[in-house]
């Protein structure tokens, strides 16, 4: 049966159609919405062909015969209370204006015929989106994003994996206010669903998420409550309604170096979560993101460079110094200077080695301050416990928590662990080909005005580049207006959720009709709006809950742990090597230790993990002796009698 | 010969133009005229006309006294256009085009019961054509040319008076459609219809008790004397005696005056309408007040929404505007 047509489109001198724009009426019950697609099939052939052109509704009007408001006032007597008796509804029209997604042929591009209208059907949705150009089948590179409602029509939508994960295009951006549990929801949503329909062609695809406020990520591997018209999105969209399967958690300890810093500390869900530390040597490459411009002159960084040339990690001699340095920790790094500024006084000297003795005072201060500011992520000893660079698994998602760390911490590892993946990508060693980087509060970190930092800088430089190496970033912020052009500018699709009305004043919105501002400034929940490469107009769609426990009922669920002694937590630390080992073994071997001492020998053992655990532990300490009561000795012997024939005695 | 024309009943005015002007040499093109109903002011003079009572003994107001109720499933009017498309010797070439339509009211909206009636006919003097011309223009248009002199013309060959007789006929043939219209709606429904303009010129439609005819003109006034101070003085809400309207050439029906809207600070037409229903057979007539009661009460309750801006909406209701509008956006 063929559907029955929705309006029909029409043309005045005053409101022509156009190419690109085209109006409609409809019955004033029609289905017809702001952002519904429609087919318009032409009266008459162009080169022997009817002309179909698809559209999107973006704006829509009514009005009454009424000539002026003034026959209405007269009509109720000017009283809005009266109720005169009324037994005719006016003559009303709905007049829509769509944006034209297609033209079907596409050539010649001529303004949009008079016509009848429909609403379009599930298979007119995937022609006007162009997704029938990367749904067929056996080169299939759809990656669901939601189903498209309107009218009773449900369609799914899909991305396309080469203009998402790339090569073609890349990147994906989503803004929207906060609290509405969009930008984080779409963003777990969306990858469930890259993880399902990636193409196999295409290869192996990993997540790295940095969990940046609360327990938004902490609970991406368990189950979360969803409801029947979730499971009906899942099932439409073919993603299993099911967490993830492979999470790795990592999280920087406390500045107690006993707790990890994360919400995600409950003893049952430990399993998966790794400590993250790193030491002298991988902050010491990174330094620039943890000193300012007043603080790295280039006399600094002179100094700077001369240390991670020629002290560290290597066995530094100097006939100034007091004693041969070996430099990998920042402890090391501490005697190394103290040596220095000493043997300079002693001498009276103001430079060594062209460095001026304030240069050197100056870097010692701001370096040895790294180890206080990013207490429990830099470790003094040196130890590194890091992401598995070089062995990332297919469809996996590492979270790092930096929730609870102090700004130029959170710099400092998305800095690292952002190089480190490109790095790996560029060598075609880090175990993945592609890898998603999700990074929410954008402009906190490419602010769109503001000092030009080491992390804007590399965020630019993935937005421009990333693409080439697999290396995407899916980046959210609340307010778009406010991230750097050229971040936003190289997202191929961007997501929009409910905005902020100041939001959608800022002219990066002006291409925006005002009924689709309107839309934007009310979607509910589980609503986006969806920019791609292939869309020629912005697609509403609607995406499931994810199927994941959020936040608040993971910390509520699984309260934080109470923070544990020292011994308890070397205890846990050992206890993934060897489960073998007791809290009694641990007090006995660690009696004589001080917790420095106790925190060294924990880190050395997680960080190489050797085959026999206790031995390895145990080697930090001196070895202590049980005690034992005095007893009293025993007389000697008596000597033995001198021999009679003895010709010595006496 | 390629025609826009063709054989239909409807076809426009630049059309039938640019034909007039490859049939005949001697048609010189006129452009820009007024339609005839602009040009030609109403010359039937005022009159007093004095009616048959059925009511009560004499014509006096009467309060309609409950409330307004919806009565009226329908309603019918048409339209006219007519514009001089040519002239040939001096002789108007009229293109007319009429049309009617009922407009069905359903859940509070209006559309269009049945199909509206479209009619385009071409008026010609014959009496001042060269024959030659006349046989061009019979040949070509055959029933849809009508002769504006075929019963004679009052004012004689005078232009105006040709063009005056183009406009009447026109008028005819809209009358005509309208009352085609109305007989379709007697034949098949049951329910009220209301009929801008008079019931009369049908006998099938002055009969129906289907039928309410309200007219908007008041050229003629079925009261005189007291009478008719007392139809001038009605107040929103009142009506007059019914009395009875008769015609030699027109069918008998039962009529009254309404006042649809309060006439303070207007004239004494202000918001008048004269009602038509059918004649009561005798043994019915002493109901035909509350017939005429009830009727009122179907009117009064059409006073919402006002018909603006249409100037004459102090008597026209919304359901005759909204065919006029109907009309002319298909015509």
């Amino acid at each position: 049966m063929s559907t029955p047509p929705l309006g029909r489109v029409v043309a005045t001198e005053r409101r022509p159609n156009t190419p690109h724009e085209f109006h409609f009426w409809t019955a004033l019950d029609s289905p017809v919405g702001i952002g519904t697609i429609v087919r318009v099939t032409g009266r008459d052939p162009v080169n022997g062909v009817i002309p179909v052109v698809f559209g999107i509704v973006t704006e829509g009007f009514s009005w009454t015969d009424l000539a002026t408001p003034l026959h209405d006032v007269m009509g109720y007597n000017a009283n809005p209370a009266d109720n005169p008796l009324y037994q005719t509804e006016r003559s009303e029209i709905r007049l829509y204006t769509a944006a034209v997604l297609r033209h079907v042929p596409e050539e010649p591009l001529q303004p949009v015929p008079m016509g009848t209208v429909f609403l379009a059907d599930q298979d007119d949705v995937a022609i006007a989106l162009r997704m029938d150009g990367y749904l067929k089948e056996g080169s299939h590179t759809g990656i669901p994003i939601g189903v498209y409602r309107a009218g009773g029509t449900d369609a799914p939508i899909y991305l396309d994996a080469d203009f998402l994960i790339g090569p073609e295009a890349a990147h994906l951006n989503i803004t929207g206010v906060s609290g509405l549990a969009t930008k984080t929801s779409a963003v777990e949503w969306l990858l469930q669903s890259i993880f399902s329909h990636f193409p196999e062609q295409k290869g192996s695809v990993a997540a790295v998420c940095f969990n940046v406020k609360g327990p938004d990520l902490c609970f991406l591997d368990l189950p979360g409550e969803i409801d029947d018209t979730d499971r009906a999105l899942y099932e439409q969209c073919g993603v299993p309604a099911a967490p993830f399967e492979n999470v790795s958690y990592f999280a920087p300890y406390k500045a107690d170096l006993v707790s990890l810093n994360t919400l995600r500390s409950n003893e049952a869900l430990l399993g998966n979560v790794t400590a993250l530390t790193w030491g002298l040597r991988e902050v010491l490459q990174y330094a620039e993101v943890l000193l300012n411009k007043d603080d790295i002159d280039a006399k600094a960084d002179a100094l700077i460079d001369f240390i991670k040339e020629n002290v560290l990690d290597k066995r530094f001699t100097d006939p100034m110094l007091e004693r041969p340095h070996t430099v990998t920790s920042f402890a090391d790094l501490d005697a190394w200077f103290k040596d220095v500024l000493r043997q300079l006084e002693k001498k009276d000297d103001q430079s060594w080695r062209t460095h001026h003795v304030a240069t050197i005072r100056k870097v010692r201060n701001r370096l040895s301050n790294i180890s206080l500011r990013c207490k429990g992520l830099v470790a003094d000893d040196g130890a590194t416990s890091d992401l598995p660079f070089g062995s990332f698994s297919d469809r996996t998602v590492y979270v790092i928590d930096v929730a609870g760390l102090e700004e130029d911490a959170q710099d400092l590892i998305f800095a690292r662990v952002v190089t480190k993946l490109r790095e790996h990508l560029e060598k075609r060693d880090l175990g993945v080909q592609h890898v998603v980087v999700f990074v929410d509060e954008l402009n906190k970190y490419a602010p769109a005005d503001g000092p030009d930092t080491y992390v804007r800088k590399m965020l630019l430089d993935i937005a421009e580049r990333g693409r080439y190496l697999g290396l995407v970033l899916f980046a959210a912020q609340q307010f778009r207006s406010q991230v750097h052009r050229r971040v936003v500018g190289n997202s191929g699709t961007a997501l929009y959720g409910r905005m902020d009305g100041d939001e959608l004043a800022t002219p990066g919105y002006a291409v925006l009709s005002p009924a689709i501002k309107t839309k934007l400034a009310t979607l509910e929940k589980g609503q986006l709006m969806v920019r791609h490469p292939h869309f020629t107009q912005p697609i509403f769609v609607r995406f499931p809950r994810p199927a994941i426990m959020r936040g608040r009922d993971g910390v509520s669920r699984y309260p934080q742990a109470q923070a544990p002694t020292l011994h308890a937590a070397v205890l846990r630390a050992l206890r993934e090597l060897d489960p073998g080992i007791t809290l009694g073994w641990v007090q006995d071997v660690t009696a004589l230790a001080t917790d420095d001492e106790i925190l060294r020998a924990r880190n050395d053992v997680v960080r190489t993990r050797p085959g026999d655990v206790r031995k390895t532990f145990a080697s930090h300490f001196r070895a202590s002796v049980a005690p034992r009561t005095a007893s009293r000795i025993n007389a000697p012997a008596p000597l033995p009698a001198v021999p009679a024939d003895d010709p010595y005695g006496f | 010969m390629h025609s826009n024309v063709g054989n239909g009943s409807v076809f426009g005015l630049h059309d039938l133009q640019r034909e007039l002007l490859s049939l005949l040499p001697e048609a010189t093109l006129s452009v820009g005229e007024a339609t005839l109903e602009l040009a030609s002011l109403p010359n039937d003079a005022p009159r007093l006309i004095s009616a048959t009572v059925l009511e009560g003994s004499t014509l006096e107001a009467r309060r309609v006294d409950d409330p307004p109720v919806s009565g009226f499933r329908a309603f019918l009017d048409g339209t006219q256009r007519s514009v001089v498309a040519t002239y040939i010797g001096g002789a108007p070439i009229v293109w007319g085009h009429v049309a009617a339509v009922v407009r069905e009211r359903h859940n509070r909206r209006m559309q269009t019961w049945g199909a509206a009636l479209r009619e385009t006919r071409i008026y010609a003097p014959r009496a001042v054509l060269p024959s030659v011309t006349w046989n061009t223009l019979a040949a070509r248009y055959d029933d849809r040319l009508i002769d504006t002199t075929e019963s004679g013309i009052e004012g004689g060959l005078h232009p105006f008076a040709l063009r005056d007789a183009a406009l009447h006929r026109v008028q005819a043939h809209r009358e005509v459609a309208e009352q085609r219209l109305a007989e379709l709606w007697c034949a098949s429904e049951r329910d009220p219809l209301f009929i801008d303009g008079g019931i009369s010129g049908s006998e099938r439609v002055a009969v129906s008790a289907h039928t309410v005819g309200v007219v908007k003109s008041h050229r003629t006034l079925y009261a005189e004397d007291a009478a008719l101070s007392a139809v001038l003085a009605l107040d929103l809400g009142e009506r007059s005696s019914v009395f009875r309207v008769t015609s030699p050439r027109r069918t008998t029906v039962a009529s009254w005056y309404l006042r649809l809207r309060d006439p303070k600070g207007h004239d004494p037409m202000w918001g008048l309408l004269r009602v038509e229903v059918a004649n009561p057979p005798g043994e019915m007539l002493h109901r035909i007040g509350e017939r005429a009661d009830l009727v009122s009460r179907w009117i009064l309750a059409e006073a919402n929404p006002l018909a603006l801006p249409d100037g004459r909406w102090d008597k026209m209701v919304y359901g005759v505007r909204d065919c006029e509008e109907f009309l002319r956006a298909v015509s």
